[in-house]
């Protein structure tokens, strides 16, 4: 009887915990303000006591496992759940003091506390579920096997807040990355000087705050027009004004300062990191400028990748031998192509022996054909030579007949017609090509009748 | 009784080249037979117990397949990473050039004509012997006007009229320094990394570790420049291309400027093409025999130059044959590239190796040890280099070499701000400076237009950003697609590279 009254009491102290929880967001609203210092203050011991929960709700099923040899241990995931739900609980409430003490807004944010909260009351059936019966019986198993797969969803969505949403798939091998997401386009212009370099640097070092995930201080640096808006101060970013825009102030303070940022011991940004931002706002703060005056970045390029040849090795040695040539990798890295050589060749070196290599075509990047036999009927070879960065066609019989058909290989940006017959019309279809970036038109008609 | 392997006569048996035995192990066989063959192959007994030892040791660090022991061009797998250039001219300015005459520019030393340098600036450095001596050390301001040039307004020196026109092109980098304040020291440490002889040079590490673009040519060329007897010319010797410790087919060729460019290359009359051609196969021949026995690298490496050469007696002479360059390339060049072994023969010769595939090409010119007689020296000296460096810039530019061909201009260390002897308004002279002096470079892999480092107001010490020798090699090799910390060899117990023991970086601010 006593028993009967002591579950109908927690039956109603649980059930009350869980209208609590499901209405602690619209009672306390997550309104991106900063409150009181001691909700900080216990708050940010959620990220220590988090973990508490965790390890306790992923013992239970082994617990309740081994149990079936060890009939104690049955007794013991009991307890542990319990404990579990006490520590969900507390870190829920922690958590909650994190956010709403430290103004944290945001998608990710609310996505961690739905799933806190769902996760709580969901152990606590568990809990409820399994004394009622007195053992894992009935829906038991399943109600906390979901409440597994909640936890590892929660947990994901904690972590993201503070490691950022790529943390896990950054280093993720590049054959799996294919089946992940496509990355999203922060900006109009993508060559911009704020595509490539601004976003970057707080991509990398704000956006895990003021993102879409966290929102701090109201403001978002994810995308250009957000980080332009501004957030609880104003705007962040005073076009032409660098002294003024809280955000360059923010980022120059002594590191120790209250206010400097990034913040949470976070690195600093680099020196020329702040040169750049500080340069771009001075310059206007543009989305579109390409380029700013006095600011020079060197960047790390990337070259495009051929596909795997490695296993043709000694074919291709065997079939440049017998051409007289050679190719050879750029580099070590044998993605980056292989260079047709035909110094030794010479004269010897015509069309037909270029058709012979056309079963290599996609792995050549550079063709040095300059000084060979080669003639116009070489250039619809050469336009299968799909990943071709440079063609040398200097001082060879090339009269410029077909080089439209040069326009379609996307990677050309390096053209040498020195001393052959082309003519101003024969290049003109090469304007086209948005790569093509070196043309060389030394000692021929086109040069000369160019004013 | 069964006896041990290793203990039956070899003779009776199998040899250890029908073993089943990681290559290397063979080749490092072979090279222990030639002291086998030192003891009057005598210790025949004595070898098997080596290769034993040597397997053991082998076996338990798990190197068997590294044991390579004349590593290739292939086996390096080189370049480290894609390059921006292929191939690089060294235009190597031997004697010291005196950088704030030429484009180290210090308005305000014509202020200060007569005064000493200030102790402070000079601190506690040793001097030469020429100087050290000295009472005082008067400040000679440059004798020349300086002028603005370019988009990047670069100071240029009225000296170099020429070179002022492609400043736009060059990476010019005032804050390279040396330790060593006399000449050979220098010139081996800029060449080699090293002070003392015996370590490969640029030039070698570049052709051990790239391998050749061509059959024809050499991978690695040394073009000598005439000499002006009037200028004080400090000797160049085949240490500064030599290939060290690498196999000796990794040095320089050295071109005369006289001559054949290169000796013995003609046949001798009555000797036609055939008849050389099957005395090189006889010759090659015993050759091959003595590799077989005794495995010295080195044999193969003189069958390879005998062929070089032979291949040679073709390439050369129509590498030197400029009856078909267009009258443009005279225009540019100036009338000194007629006459063979000038500087701008040389120069002209540097493009036309740059198209034939050559790797490397070091252009010296010397004469640029100006201890006295600055105003009348300097004046000649400039005119025999200046428009030909400039057309070699210009005309790998405009025929779309220069993207992958880096061009290095420099001396082995600058010269003092004071004068050396004494200092009249009219003249003065020099002494050697290894604290800053001014190089440049272009094309390939660096940046074009910029100004690098910094030299206090009296040209004597850096003040910002430092290049030191080995910081200018190591982004040379960086320029070549090459990690300075990768490509050692090993010798003498020591992972020997270029940029020597002190840890040398890459000055990233200077590439493209």
């Amino acid at each position: 009887m006593i028993r009967l009254k002591g579950i109908k009491l927690v039956c109603a102290a649980s059930f009350l915990t869980s209208i609590a929880l499901l209405l602690l967001p619209f009672v306390f609203k997550l309104d991106g303000k900063t409150h009181a210092d001691w909700q900080q203050f216990l708050g940010r011991f959620h990220p220590t006591v988090v973990h508490l929960p965790i390890g306790l709700l992923l013992l239970v099923p082994l617990l309740e496992l081994a149990g079936r040899y060890r009939p104690a241990l049955l007794e013991a995931a009991m307890f542990i759940l319990s404990l579990s739900v006490l520590s969900c609980l507390l870190a829920l409430v922690l958590g909650y003091l994190l956010a709403y003490g430290s103004g944290d807004a945001g998608a990710g944010v609310a996505r961690h506390m739905w799933g806190a909260i769902a996760l709580t009351i969901g152990a606590l059936g568990c809990a409820l579920l399994r004394s009622a019966t007195g053992g894992p019986r009935s829906f038991y198993p399943y109600l906390l096997a979901s409440v597994l797969v909640l936890l590892a969803w929660t947990a994901h969505q904690g972590g993201s807040l503070t490691h950022g949403n790529k943390y896990l798939t950054e280093f993720l091998p590049a054959p799996l990355k294919r089946f992940g997401m496509g990355t999203v386009q922060a900006s109009a212009f993508p060559d911009s000087f704020y595509a490539r370099h601004i976003h970057p640097i707080f991509d990398a070092n704000c956006v895990v705050c003021h993102g879409a995930q966290k929102v701090k201080g109201n403001l978002r640096l994810d995308t250009y027009d957000r980080a332009m808006r501004g957030g609880e101060d104003g705007a962040v970013i005073i076009p032409g004004n660098p002294e003024r825009s809280i955000l360059w102030q923010r980022i120059t303070l002594p590191p120790d300062h209250k206010k400097f940022m990034p913040s949470e011991g976070k690195p600093p940004l680099k020196p020329e990191q702040i040169a750049w931002i500080r340069a771009w706002i001075l310059q206007g703060a543009s989305p579109e400028l390409k380029s700013l005056p006095g600011i020079y970045v060197r960047e790390e390029e990337t070259l495009p990748q051929v596909p795997d040849y490695s296993g043709k090795m000694t074919e291709i040695a065997e079939t440049a031998r017998s051409a007289g040539v050679t190719l050879v990798p750029v580099s070590r890295n044998l993605g980056d192509g292989l260079i047709l050589n035909t110094v030794d060749a010479g004269q010897k070196f015509g069309d037909a022996q270029l058709a012979g290599l056309a079963p290599f075509a996609p792995y050549i990047v550079e063709a040095e054909l300059g000084r060979t036999a080669v003639t116009d009927g070489c250039l619809p070879i050469v336009a299968k030579f799909t990943h071709l960065r440079a063609l040398h066609l200097e001082e060879t019989a090339v009269t410029g007949a077909g080089l439209s058909s040069l326009t379609q290989l996307p990677q050309l940006s390096y053209l040498n017609l020195s001393g052959t017959q082309v003519t101003a019309a024969a290049i003109a279809p090469l304007t086209t090509m948005k790569n093509l970036r070196h043309l060389y038109l030394y000692n021929t008609p086109a040069a000369r009748q160019q004013p | 009784m069964k006896q041990h392997p290793l203990c039956t006569d070899p003779d009776h048996g199998p040899t250890i080249m029908d073993l089943p035995l990681a290559e290397g192990l063979k080749t490092e066989w072979a090279e222990l037979e030639t002291r086998r063959h030192f003891l009057g192959r005598a210790g025949k007994v004595l070898g098997w117990a080596a290769l034993a030892s040597l397997g053991g040791e082998r076996m338990l660090t798990g190197d068997a397949h590294a044991a390579n022991v004349v590593p290739s061009a292939q086996s390096l797998r080189l370049p480290h990473f894609a390059p921006k250039a292929k191939r690089a001219i060294y235009l190597f300015m031997s004697g010291g050039p005196p950088q704030m005459d030429l484009l180290d520019y210090k308005p305000n030393l014509s202020q200060l004509y007569d005064k000493d340098v200030p102790d402070s600036v000079r601190g506690a450095q040793q001097l030469t012997g020429m100087t050290a001596g000295q009472a005082r050390f008067p400040i000679a301001p440059s004798h020349w006007a300086f002028k603005q040039y370019g988009k990047t307004d670069t100071w240029v020196s009225d000296l170099l009229p020429y070179t002022a026109r492609m400043v736009d092109d060059l990476t010019i980098i005032k804050s390279t320094n040396t330790e060593a304040i006399n000449h050979e020291p220098a010139i081996m440490l800029l060449n080699t990394g090293n002070m003392n002889a015996g370590k490969p040079c640029l030039g070698a590490w570049l052709s051990y570790g790239l391998g050749s673009m061509n059959d024809n040519l050499p991978t690695f060329v040394v073009l000598l420049s005439k000499v002006n007897p009037k200028e004080n010319n400090q000797p160049v010797s085949s240490r500064l291309w030599s290939s060290g410790f690498l196999s000796s087919e990794y040095a320089g060729v050295a071109m005369r400027s006289s001559g054949d460019p290169v000796l013995y290359l003609s046949d001798p009359k009555g000797v036609n093409r055939d008849v050389r051609r099957k005395m090189l196969d006889a010759v090659n021949e015993i050759n091959r025999q003595t590799s077989q026995e005794l495995g010295d690298p080195e044999t193969n490496s003189r069958i390879s130059q005998y062929e070089m050469a032979y291949r040679m007696q073709a390439s050369v002479p129509e590498l030197t044959d400029v009856s078909r360059e267009p009258q443009s390339t005279w225009d540019l060049y100036g009338p000194d590239a007629r006459e063979p072994g000038t500087y701008a023969y040389n120069c002209l010769m540097a493009r036309r190796m740059a198209e034939r595939g050559v790797r490397y090409i070091q252009v010296y010119k010397r004469g640029w040890d100006v201890h006295a007689d600055v105003t009348g020296m300097l004046p000649v000296l400039c005119q025999e280099t200046d428009r030909a460096t400039y057309a070699l810039v210009t005309d790998l530019k405009r025929r779309g070499l220069l993207d992958d061909t880096l061009v290095i201009w420099g001396g082995e260390f600058g010269r003092t701000v004071y004068s050396q002897g004494g200092l009249t308004p009219e003249n003065y002279g020099r002494d050697h400076h290894p604290r800053c002096f001014t190089t440049w470079m272009a094309g390939g892999g660096v940046r074009p237009g910029i100004t690098f480092g910094e030299t206090d107001d009296y040209s004597y010490n850096v003040v910002k950003d430092p290049v030191p020798v080995r910081d200018f090699n190591a982004t040379v090799l960086h320029c070549l697609g090459i990690d300075h910390n990768k490509l050692t060899y090993k010798f003498q117990g020591l992972d020997q590279k270029l940029t020597g023991t002190t840890p040398a970086s890459v000055v990233t601010n200077l590439l493209a």
